[in-house]
């Protein structure tokens, strides 16, 4: 499979290979080979949570995009709280608990990575 | 697969999101009135073109890294293929015939503690004949680009099989 993408305006000749045991991705001259592999544990993004804090954490990377409480307000759980955009994607993050937000540690347009606190709730 | 068709609606994601049906179903619209991009950004979707949004299975975070990349892939390849055309992805999420926009992709996801609704929005400009004068620079249809018109079921099919291929493989 060959395409031709546009990243950041530079333009760039791609081409994929799928193996069985590998995927062969060359992009210009450079050849990358990514091995098929099955995924050992799920979900181990969490384990750096501390649950005994009601704490709200960017599960990625992104652009907080918008936020639709207020620090004092009491959340139900499964509530909105903001949306996160990332790779293009709208990412609408909805709290684990109930609880009156204590603390909100982000802005709209605010860059966060994995794992930044976002919202304190008690 | 069940596809739920409707005639005009406001987006396909917005059914979607309101309906959250289960994994595989996909909303389709012959038109959107309020069909968005990006940002919000308006999608000229009259009828004609192709608008769906498929409801994506149980996927963990660190795959949605990839998964606007992976749904323009498998729509880039299925132009490719079945329509021997030769399509450009704009990284992440859109893409281009003949320099002008043919495809954008809106993925939405609800996150709690883990991803808990996954949707990927599709609009194709497949058989629309004339694009109002603002987007005629920037836009283009498969009907415009090669004078044939697109059997808009088809290509969803085609569509549909290879993106569940394609996160089949990620969830493996």
């Amino acid at each position: 499979m060959r395409f031709n993408i546009q990243f950041r305006g530079k333009e760039y000749k791609v081409e994929i290979r799928e193996e069985e045991k590998e995927v062969k991705i060359k992009i210009g001259d450079k050849e990358f080979s990514f091995e098929r592999e099955k995924r050992q544990s799920k979900g181990f993004s969490f384990e750096k949570r501390d649950f005994s804090k009601k704490e709200i954490l960017a599960p990625i990377s992104g652009i907080i995009s918008e936020i639709f409480i207020k620090e004092g307000e009491v959340v139900e759980k499964g509530q909105k709280v903001l949306t996160l955009s990332a790779m293009k994607m709208e990412n609408e993050i909805i709290s684990e608990w109930r609880g009156m937000v204590k603390k909100i540690y982000v802005k709209k347009g605010d860059a966060v990575k994995k794992d930044d606190k976002l919202v304190l709730l008690e | 697969m069940i596809i739920k068709r409707y005639n005009k609606v406001t987006s396909t994601n917005e059914i979607a999101k309101k309906i959250k049906p289960s994994p595989w179903t996909v909303i389709l619209a012959k038109e959107q009135t309020s069909g968005y991009g990006k940002e919000k950004r308006f999608w000229f979707s009259p009828r004609g073109g192709l608008y769906f949004t498929v409801v994506l299975p149980k996927l963990e975070i660190e795959d949605l890294n990839f998964l606007t990349i992976l749904i323009a892939y498998s729509v880039a390849k299925v132009i490719k293929e079945k329509l021997n055309l030769e399509p450009f992805i704009k990284l992440p999420n859109d893409i281009y015939l003949n320099q002008k926009k043919v495809a954008g992709i809106l993925i939405e996801n609800v996150i709690g503690k883990e991803v808990l609704f996954s949707i990927a929005g599709i609009g194709i400009n497949t058989n629309i004949d004339k694009f109002p004068e603002n987007l005629q620079n920037i836009a283009t249809s498969i009907k415009i680009e090669t004078k044939r018109k697109v059997k808009n079921l088809e290509l969803l099919k085609a569509i549909l099989f290879e993106i569940k291929e394609q996160i089949e493989k990620i969830k493996t």
